[in-house]
């Protein structure tokens, strides 16, 4: 039986480089093919990088050729980095899927599609299930540009998987990325002096560390399930005691001020939250995970307060060599 | 509760004593420092700990579990809990052991007043006189979870926002859920109808026990009624809240934050016999007239207790 050749776009960014340098050593993958405009995050040894932009329609010239069976689309983007327009975000996160979705129509050695999704589709409700589970993505409205951005990408890769029953789509819905390398919103959030929080609120936050983010993605291409999968660690933390767990003092801000008070933050570019984290830090979110443990068969190395702690271990050490 | 956490010293209790030493240290003319040093060194041994406890729960290092229920906080509540259950109510429970000491059990129970004091009664009754103490969970209506402070102290309590998902995982896990299946009819009925159990929704709890096998456990709160009692409502107020109703009692809001200090009435809990629907088979959650009619059921069981506890209950305040 031949390799399996795999293609993963954002292959720049932290998660997709080191997506790439696994695969590298993985023995039953052939080819690796890494699609970004930027260059990879640290050295990679035999990912053949194609610069090409996801929103480029000529996206199927560049994949029809490299015959692969299996595609990471790893280029959401889940939060405008510095200088770069909520505009453009929308962009590369919608249109870009729609062009790899129509480059997936003419590869036709396709089998596979792991889609590096986001579980801030469910948004953060005061009232929720403490545990969202897979179905329930319509229980209330979209509420931000990034919900109703994840919203259109899991429809179109839905409606391509209706289309197409030979090729199985799996949507992992990721919790926030928490752990010593990734730079997430959240991991800058906590390294903040001060950290602002909602006054009088202490909501429930899930996250999963960096290594199990890599490794449910790599589970998830030896053995993907149709539908959508949330991925996230065991248990949840209370804001309260992931920030004390942090060292770092909170600046409790009442909730009618907060987005004025932040506000003022972002214009003095020292913090910048997307009104998804906002509202995630006033109400929290937890998902199930059973599907990710059953169907995917992958259990994550780290619980919710463990990946914390890692962070903070990591950063500590970070801190040392530093000085 | 398991006895190594209940060992544990809460915070709470000796800072009183810290402060009353750093009080007389500093009438005794001492400087800060120094009577803050002898402040220290007085305190016994068990409050020395419970400033290690504190500073533990400031460097994070307290558990919660996966609903977010801090097992600490719960302990360190307790006193005050307890002096609002034998002081201010005077509450006298009735058949706690009926609860089912081990496995999921649905405590149904009537509603009354905005704040779900109700429910802490209950759990407090469950953890003191119950033979092996549990801490129910229990489902609070949904708005609370907006409010600052209130959502934060309803959750480490064991509160969980009132979603049917919430309370069929509860279960699943095999715990003890108290609901109100009134939601807010309960909470915002008028003093006239204090004593009057409304309507039960759409019988949504007992679909859950159906679908999982829980035996429903109706409980009679009579009491509540008055703590806050309901003369009027101010749908301004309640526009500008964001509360599904704004309450107007003699205290509240005319005094302020002071106003929703309760009344001191008289308490009664009735835990009633345990109602095993196990034979209905979890199919029967889709039998509408089946649900309505244990729902009626419940209702009529629950009402009646009311009524009976109102009586052996005697003067509302004194």
């Amino acid at each position: 039986m031949p390799g399996r050749r795999i293609l993963i776009t954002g292959s720049g960014s932290y998660l997709g480089s080191a997506l790439a340098r696994a695969l590298e050593l993985d023995e039953s993958v052939e080819r690796v093919f890494g699609l970004d405009t930027r260059a990879p995050v640290g050295e990679l040894r035999s990912t053949e990088l194609i610069e090409a932009d996801i929103r480029d329609p000529g996206l199927a010239g560049v994949i029809g050729p490299t015959g692969v069976d299996t595609i990471v689309h790893n280029q959401i983007v889940r939060r405008p980095g510095p200088g770069m327009s909520a505009r453009r975000a929308h962009d590369i996160n919608v249109i870009g899927s729609l062009q790899l979705l129509a480059a997936c129509e003419q590869v036709s050695t396709l089998r596979t599609i792991v889609i590096r999704g986001s579980a801030g589709i469910y948004g953060a409700e005061p009232a929720a299930p403490q545990f969202f589970t897979e179905e329930m993505t319509q229980l209330y409205p979209l509420r931000t540009r990034f919900q109703r951005d994840v919203a259109e990408i899991e429809n179109l890769f839905g409606t391509f998987a209706r289309r197409h029953p030979a090729v199985t789509c799996t949507m992992l819905r990721y919790q926030h990325s928490i752990g010593p390398s990734v730079r997430t919103e959240l991991t800058q959030y906590l390294a903040l002096p001060v950290v602002p929080t909602y006054f009088g609120f202490d909501p429930r936050i899930q996250v999963i560390h960096e290594a199990d983010a890599l490794d449910a993605l790599r589970a998830a291409v030896h053995r993907p399930v149709r539908g959508s999968v949330n991925v996230a660690a065991t248990g949840t933390i209370g804001l309260t005691r992931m920030i004390r767990l942090a060292g770092r003092p909170t600046l409790p801000i009442p909730a009618p001020l907060f987005a004025n008070a932040t506000a003022v933050g972002r214009r003095a570019g020292l913090l910048d939250f997307s009104p998804d984290f906002q509202r995630l830090l006033r109400y929290g979110r937890g998902v199930d995970t059973a599907r990710m443990r059953e169907g995917v068969g992958f259990t994550p190395r780290f619980s919710t307060a463990g990946a914390v702690e890692d962070y903070v271990a990591g950063r500590e050490a970070g801190q040392a060599v530093a000085a | 509760m398991s006895p190594a956490a209940r060992s544990q010293p809460s915070p709470v209790g000796p800072v009183i004593d810290f402060l009353r030493a750093l009080r007389t240290g500093l009438d005794g003319g001492d400087g800060l420092p120094a009577s803050l040093g002898g402040a220290v060194l007085a305190l016994p041994r068990d409050a020395r700990e419970s400033l290690d406890a504190v500073a533990r729960r400031l460097g994070g290092r307290y558990p919660e579990d996966d609903w977010g229920f801090d097992e600490e906080f719960a302990e360190a509540a307790l006193p005050l809990l307890e002096f609002m259950y034998d002081r201010w109510w005077r509450v006298q429970s009735d058949g706690v052991e009926r609860v089912p000491a081990h496995g999921r059990a649905l405590l149904v129970a009537n509603h009354a007043g905005i704040l779900p004091w109700d429910g802490t009664m209950m759990g407090v009754a469950l953890m003191r006189e119950h033979p092996l103490p549990r801490t129910p969970r229990f489902l609070v209506l949904n708005w609370a979870f907006e409010l600052p402070y209130v959502s934060v102290a309803m959750r480490k309590l064991g509160g969980v926002p009132a979603s049917p998902f919430n309370a069929m995982r509860l279960l699943e896990q095999d715990e003890l859920v108290a609901v109100f299946p009134e939601g807010v009819k309960g909470a915002g009925k008028s003093f006239r109808d204090r004593y009057r159990v409304q309507r039960f929704g759409r019988g949504g709890f007992v679909e859950i026990a159906l679908r999982t096998g829980a035996p429903i456990v109706p409980v009679a709160v009579v009491g509540s009624e008055e703590i806050h009692p309901k003369i009027g409502e101010s749908r301004l107020l309640a526009r500008l809240t964001g509360a599904p109703y704004f309450p107007v009692t003699p205290t509240f809001p005319l005094l302020g934050p002071l106003g929703i200090v309760p009344l001191p009435s008289r308490w009664r809990i009735e835990f009633g016999e345990p109602l095993d629907l196990s034979s209905f088979g979890p199919e029967a959650a889709a039998d509408r007239a089946a649900v309505l009619e244990i729902s009626d059921m419940v209702h009529a069981i629950i009402q009646r207790k009311v009524y009976e506890n109102l009586v052996k209950r005697g003067r509302t305040f004194v």
